[in-house]
């Protein structure tokens, strides 16, 4: 087996270049989607509307600029205006004392989101208008003590399947789901190392060795999640410390999950390799493999905005959703390992299902 | 030492091994002839273990391979017919790498690398990738591989095949050298009758799966004892003539090579006379006329109507 495992790194010494760019291609995903985030909000020009207050339209304004992704720049009208003729800005909004319009020159992208935003707003404004003066003294104290912060707050059903609140940290999302990403081709192109020995004859030049057919194949998998491994946590250890990305204070916690999760991956390669037939089919089932689980699983963008119930069904029985899972809850909720007993133990039997299952289909094929 | 039991092997209802019976006496070296889909790899790989048989068994001293692989395993070498290396490594890495996997280690390891390597003749190129090989090296090599832990018997499946004649004849004396000074018992696969003559004591002859012959050289050779091959070259083909000499009875078989022509007569018959002749009228020149003694060709020919390599 240490025969085999260290064979593997001296293949890969002289042949470094797959691992390699599967490597920098995830640095410089994470670095151009997440790495310059800058803390700029997204600036709305506003200006009060005909008749208005000026009062009630910095009191909106203050109540509007709770978002933590936007903010609104309250101006005279005049500017504005000038300011959308000459087409630095596509749109404004006229804020009156208790309603508002949006003033659009073109189309724009962020249209939809500010005026949802600023609907919202405004409604949950005059609902605590409408209680108070139906009696409830405190009631906005209450209320706004429950609310969670930050404002921009979405409800929404999590894996667990509780009610609970969701927070949408661009960084983490990008980085975790990204490197879990790219690291599926790291680890099951090396895997293919199998297939090529039994290609070129190799593998039965072992098999007629004294060395046991367990040891082989123990050999492979010790190399391919090692790979896999080292790629996932040097890549987290450059962006935690090199770029100062917050992964949350339990480092030894996410070294676990990412263990659980190259073991399910290379599981889930050694499946594969016994349902296709030769090294090309693999290569063409491997982005395939690896693209759909990531849409599905949450790595593109986060499981909680997902609606469509076919797309959340399915993502139950892809690993990444559970390993992203299982990291998110470290990074951003500080949660510890004892909570996140049941994404793990998921992984785990994953695991050992798709390999149990790929081994025999393999050695059935002979 | 090693022997076969009626090996059957059946692929797609069609048996590729067939009731086959092979022995290898210690020491000894025998071939196993054939074309190509004649079974010999299949074959081969039973007894290697690396395939189960459909029926039948292989017996190492008596005890059955089927039973204990591991017996097996550890005294044989066996030469595949692809060449089976890491071509991305040097020589030195595969031949390091096949040493271990049969448990040897440090000084050992790496002294019986260079006995390879000097067996073989490439110590001069040990440190170069093997992808940059030429053909005749890498078969070199992919021996090289089933030799690091010496094992009793070794086993080649067509090991020199695709290669320059003075590789492959380099290989063909190595092997020679490995069963005469070390007494390695070989089974050397071929569909070369010149490679099996030279090098083996015994043959198998096998075709369709089946053992169609078996013996020494000349135990073989003797099936053809009552005939014999004269060879005819002339300037160009001539349909004519060879339709008129396979209308005549005394002549056996008629075959035709690239411009003459091969006859198979009854030993001692005088057909010289008779052929001159029958060149002459069909304006055929003559450039050389051969009587041969038989070859391992002739009995493949002899017992299937077909040439080894057609
Ligand atoms: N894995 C296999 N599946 C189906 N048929 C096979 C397989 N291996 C060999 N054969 C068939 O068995 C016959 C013998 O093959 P082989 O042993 O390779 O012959 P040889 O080595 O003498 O050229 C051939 O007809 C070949 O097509
Ligand atoms: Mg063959």
């Amino acid at each position: 087996m240490k025969s085999i495992y260290l064979h593997q790194w001296q293949r890969f010494r002289r042949a470094p270049m797959l691992v390699v760019s599967f490597f920098l291609l995830t640095v410089v995903f994470v670095f151009t989607l997440a790495g310059f985030q800058s803390d700029d909000k997204f600036t709305v020009l506003a200006f009060v509307k005909e008749g208005s207050s000026d009062q009630a339209a910095e009191e909106w304004s203050d109540r509007l600029n709770e978002s933590e992704g936007m903010f609104f720049d309250l101006r005279e009208e005049e500017e504005v205006r000038e300011m959308m003729r000459d087409g630095r800005t596509n749109f404004a909004l006229a804020v009156g004392d208790s309603d508002y319009r949006m003033v659009v020159a073109a189309e724009d992208a962020n249209l939809i989101t500010v005026e949802s935003y600023t609907a919202q707003v405004f409604r949950e404004e005059f609902r605590l208008k409408q209680a108070e003066e139906a009696g409830g003294e405190n009631i906005r104290e209450d209320i706004q003590s429950s609310l969670e912060d930050p404002v921009l707050t979405v409800t929404t059903e999590t894996i667990q399947g509780a009610e609970g609140t969701f927070v949408y940290d661009n960084q983490i999302q990008t980085l975790f789901g990204m490197t879990l990403f790219f690291s599926i081709y790291t680890m099951i192109f090396s895997l293919m190392n199998v297939t090529e020995e039994k290609r070129t004859g190799t593998w039965d030049r072992l098999i007629v060795s004294p060395l046991k057919k367990s040891q082989m194949y123990i050999g492979h998998f010790l190399y391919c999640f090692t790979v896999g491994y080292a790629q996932i946590v040097v890549i987290f250890l450059l962006f935690k410390y090199g770029l100062g990305f917050d992964l949350g204070g339990n480092f030894p916690a996410i070294l676990i999950v990412v263990g659980c999760y190259a073991f399910a991956i290379v599981a889930l390669g050694t499946l594969l390799m016994g349902l296709v037939k030769s090294s090309q089919q693999l290569q063409a089932v491997i982005p395939i493999v690896a693209t759909a689980m990531a849409m599905l699983g949450g790595a593109f963008w986060p499981i909680e905005i997902v609606t469509n119930n076919i797309v959340l069904f399915l993502s139950q029985g892809m690993p990444i959703l559970y390993a992203l899972d299982a990291l998110k809850s470290i990074a951003i909720y500080g949660r510890g390992l004892a909570d996140l007993a049941q994404p793990l133990s998921i992984l785990i039997l994953f695991g050992v299902v798709c390999m149990g299952v790929g081994v025999n289909l393999m050695e059935r094929r002979g | 030492m090693l022997e076969t039991e009626e090996l059957r092997k059946v692929y797609k209802g069609t048996a590729a091994v067939d009731s086959v019976n092979l022995f290898l006496e210690k020491g000894e070296s025998v071939g196993l002839l054939g074309p190509n889909g004649a079974g010999k790899s299949t074959t081969i790989s039973m007894i290697a273990s690396l395939i189960a048989p459909s029926a039948g068994d292989v017996r190492l001293n008596g005890k059955s391979v089927l039973k204990h692989p591991n017996e097996i395993r550890k005294v044989l070498g066996i030469v595949p017919q692809e060449i089976a290396l890491y071509p991305e490594l040097t020589a030195f890495e595969n031949l390091k790498f096949f040493g271990r996997i049969y448990g040897l280690k440090g000084e050992a390891l790496s002294r019986r690398v260079q006995e390879v390597l000097k067996l073989l003749g490439l110590e001069d190129r040990q440190k170069d990738l093997v992808k940059t090989y030429s053909g005749g090296m890498k078969r070199r090599i992919n021996i090289g591989a089933a030799l690091l832990h010496q094992p009793e018997i070794l086993i080649m499946d067509e090991p020199t095949v695709g290669i320059d004649p003075q590789s492959r004849s380099y290989i063909l004396d190595t092997v020679r050298k490995l069963n005469e000074e070390k007494g390695m018992t070989v089974l050397y696969t071929s569909h070369y009758m010149e490679e099996v003559e030279r090098l083996c004591d015994r043959v198998y002859i096998m075709d369709h799966g089946k053992v169609i012959a078996s013996g020494t050289k000349d135990e073989l050779k003797s099936i053809l004892s009552g005939e014999e091959a004269i060879l005819v070259e002339m300037d160009r083909d001539y349909p004519g003539l060879v339709k008129e000499l396979e209308a005549d009875e005394a002549i056996l078989q008629t075959i035709e090579i690239d411009k003459g022509l091969k006859l198979i007569v009854p030993k001692g018959s005088r057909l010289l006379g008779k052929i001159f002749q029958a060149a002459e009228r069909h304006g055929a020149q003559i450039s050389n006329i051969t009587v041969q003694v038989p070859t391992l060709e002739d009995v493949f020919l002899h017992l299937t109507g077909r040439k080894l390599r057609d």
